[in-house]
């Protein structure tokens, strides 16, 4: 943190450069293992599927500046989905009404959880673990368990755009990336955030009113999740309520492999995105080395805490000390 | 928003919440009250069943609820009925606690969906051995363990197996020999994925496919989108999916639509939810087994009161699995 901005600027272009090394590593290695890795329907197909969690990461980044963590947006995510999808089918309103009612209602649920960890001063932690519960429990009664099957102009919109390959929900997401990047880095808001992060209490004193701001990251946070509902639902076509159990986890650790802190302060939305691309692709690739689910778990897991550990040391420790702690010797003084 | 007004009214606010809280506890409680002893004051005792069953998230299981509520009021006179579920469908010791719980109420029978085939046999034994009567329904417990473990409890239910194989079969008559086929498997522990994985590859086999990929996908959609587009990455030539479960043949077919392979690609699934039926209408999955899963706890209720009634020691029971195609949705929409 003492590190002048020059050579903070160095080290973010370092974090790129190994993000993207190892999603070069995973292609070279899948592409040798596996058919078709390296052609241009595999490279889409991959695409096509990372838009929701692409979402997700978003506002998990968000949360996890602040310092916060947002354990509800797995749910969040299927009950958007499933409201869309009640009152596109049950309710039959026009398909965009009940699509802006999805996103709305995935807001409010982030505005909730937001407005409540603020005004008790409760850990996010238990809030949003409260509101796993809750939208869950309403998305199942919405939906009475049922599958909302809603094709139409929906199931156009999940289809790839024709002679580009890819589908709108990408193309969508990866502006919203932009647009987050550009709040984080550019704006007065997201030095906010990130000093938030750092000491609220030094925030407090010089004069600004740090709630505010914390409760518009979680709306943020639910907006997203909102979004990637609809997507879901774009994609699929029809509303599932088993949907997204598990979902803020992967969110959890596309942000962490990407650098994010968890203790907060620190993150980007661009390396959350190439975390999430990370985690697709091994997803991707194991599943094209025939290799069995619960090995695709191991070696995700395994892959998160080398992230993890690789991003201690590179806080914590110049890279002579890194070499020096494998050598065995005294770390060089700082 | 101000700092100064932090403290006295959140804390009012607080107490109001909690004391509404315990409000409500209260007047469940009230509720619960004379429910029971309604029961125990009715002249001609009626027997207590209870439906343990697994996920109720699940529009399966949902429906097979869905299915008993309704039996149980239209014969309201003859049985009471206590439903419970467990959140995850793998959530095993959570569905031991509801077999404990229904052991403490002292219910007649119980009808238990086991989230697994081995795990619960213990606990259906303890409900036995206090004179409860057990069926089981949807999922078998398994054979080798109550051998073990000396009781015997009778499953009601659908034969996966044949259903899956009818399916296969159905999907393989318009497929030619030598093509290339995939399978997407459920919770490779589950007796129900086995029986159907092992129904699908009899058809499979029986019409000579050659099968490239079997791969679990969890039961899940999402999961089995995924899954299904890495599958066609590998085999573009791949003919058909084999799917154990109706949410996996909705993912499989979001797959298929957005590699452009619609008509290509065949899908056919198992469960006949009612998303399905919309897709099967429209052509894009060819078909699924029925397995009337409205009536699957009904038939498990049914068969306890018979044996409540009869005392006797009774054996398994099958019950109806049909293929479900466009044709025949065409011609029961018709008999309509």
């Amino acid at each position: 943190m003492k590190s002048s901005s020059e050579s903070s600027r160095w080290s973010g272009l370092i974090d790129y450069f190994g993000l993207l090394g190892v999603i070069a590593l995973m292609m070279l290695f899948f592409g040798t293992q596996t058919e078709n890795f390296w052609t241009l329907p595999n490279l889409f197909k991959t695409a096509n599927q990372i838009p929701e969690f692409t979402l997700l990461a978003i506002g998990m980044t968000f949360v996890l500046i602040i310092g916060g963590i947002d354990l509800s947006v797995g749910s969040v995510f299927a009950l958007s989905g499933v409201v869309t999808g009640v009152a596109a089918v049950q309710w039959n309103w026009p398909i965009s009404l009940a699509m802006t009612l999805g996103v709305f209602v995935g807001g409010c649920c982030g505005f909730l959880n937001g407005f409540v960890s603020e005004r008790w001063r409760i850990p996010s932690f238990i809030v949003t673990l409260g509101m796993l519960e809750i939208a869950r429990g309403a998305e199942l009664m919405i939906a009475n368990s049922q599958t909302q099957y809603i094709g139409g102009a929906v199931e156009k919109l999940g289809m790839p755009i024709p002679g580009l390959g890819i589908t709108p929900a990408f193309l969508i997401a990866i502006l919203f990336v932009v647009i987050a990047q550009v709040i984080l880095s550019k704006t007065v808001f997201g030095r906010y955030l990130f000093a938030i992060g750092n000491n609220e209490e030094a925030v407090r004193l010089s004069g600004i009113n740090a709630r505010p701001l914390k409760i518009t990251v979680f709306v943020i946070a639910g907006l997203m999740a909102g979004f990637a509902g609809l997507f879901q639902v774009w994609r699929m076509g029809s509303a599932d309520p088993a949907v997204g159990v598990g979902h803020e986890l992967t969110a959890i650790a596309a942000a962490v492999v990407g650098g994010t802190s968890l203790t907060g302060g620190r993150g980007s939305v661009v390396k959350s995105f190439l975390g999430v691309l990370i985690i697709a692709i091994l997803a991707s690739g194991l599943v094209q080395m025939r290799t069995s689910f619960h090995f695709q778990r191991i070696v995700t897991g395994v892959v998160i805490v080398l992230a993890v550990i690789l991003d201690a040391y590179r806080q914590k420790v110049t890279w002579v000390e890194f070499r020096d702690s494998f050598l065995k010797r005294k770390p060089a003084a700082r | 928003m101000c700092a100064q007004s932090k403290t006295i009214p959140g804390q009012s606010l607080f107490k109001w919440v909690f004391l509404l809280i315990l409000f409500s506890f209260m007047m469940t409680g009230c509720t619960d009250g004379p429910d029971t002893s309604d029961s125990t004051s009715d002249e001609p005792k009626k027997p207590r069943i209870a439906l343990v069953m697994k996920s109720l998230a699940n529009e399966f299981f949902s429906t097979m609820a869905e299915g008993a509520r309704t039996h149980q009021a239209a014969h309201a006179d003859q049985y009471e009925l206590l439903v419970d579920g467990i959140k995850d469908e793998r959530d095993v010791s959570r569905q031991v606690q509801l077999i404990e719980e229904m052991m403490v109420q002292q219910v007649d029978a119980i009808v238990i969906a086991p989230a697994d085939s081995k795990s619960l046999v213990t606990a259906c034994r303890r409900a036995q051995e206090q004179g409860i009567v057990v069926i089981n329904i949807d999922n078998k417990l398994d054979a080798e363990v109550l051998t073990q473990q000396k009781i015997s409890i009778p499953f009601v239910g659908p034969d996966n197996k044949a259903g899956a194989k009818e399916v296969g079969d159905y999907l393989a008559g318009k497929l030619a020999e030598g093509d290339e086929v995939a399978l997407l498997e459920g919770i490779p522990t589950a007796y129900n994925a086995q029986q159907r994985k092992a129904g699908f590859m009899e058809s499979i086999e029986a019409a000579g496919l050659n099968l490239v990929s079997s791969q679990s996908a969890q039961w899940e959609m999402d999961r089995a989108n995924q899954v299904a587009g890495d599958i066609m990455t590998q085999q573009p030539g791949l003919k058909a999916f084999f799917c154990s479960n109706d949410s996996m043949a909705l993912g499989t077919l979001a797959a298929v639509r957005s590699a452009d392979k619609l008509g290509q690609v065949q899908i056919v699934g198992f469960d006949n939810i009612n998303a399905v039926q919309e897709a099967i209408k429209a052509g894009n999955i060819l078909a699924t087994a029925d397995q009337h899963g409205d009536q699957l706890a009904v038939f498990g209720i049914e068969y306890a009161l018979e044996i409540l009634e009869s005392g006797g020691t009774p054996d398994d029971k099958e019950t109806p699995v049909d293929l479900v195609t466009q044709e025949s949705l065409a011609a029961s929409q018709a008999a309509e």
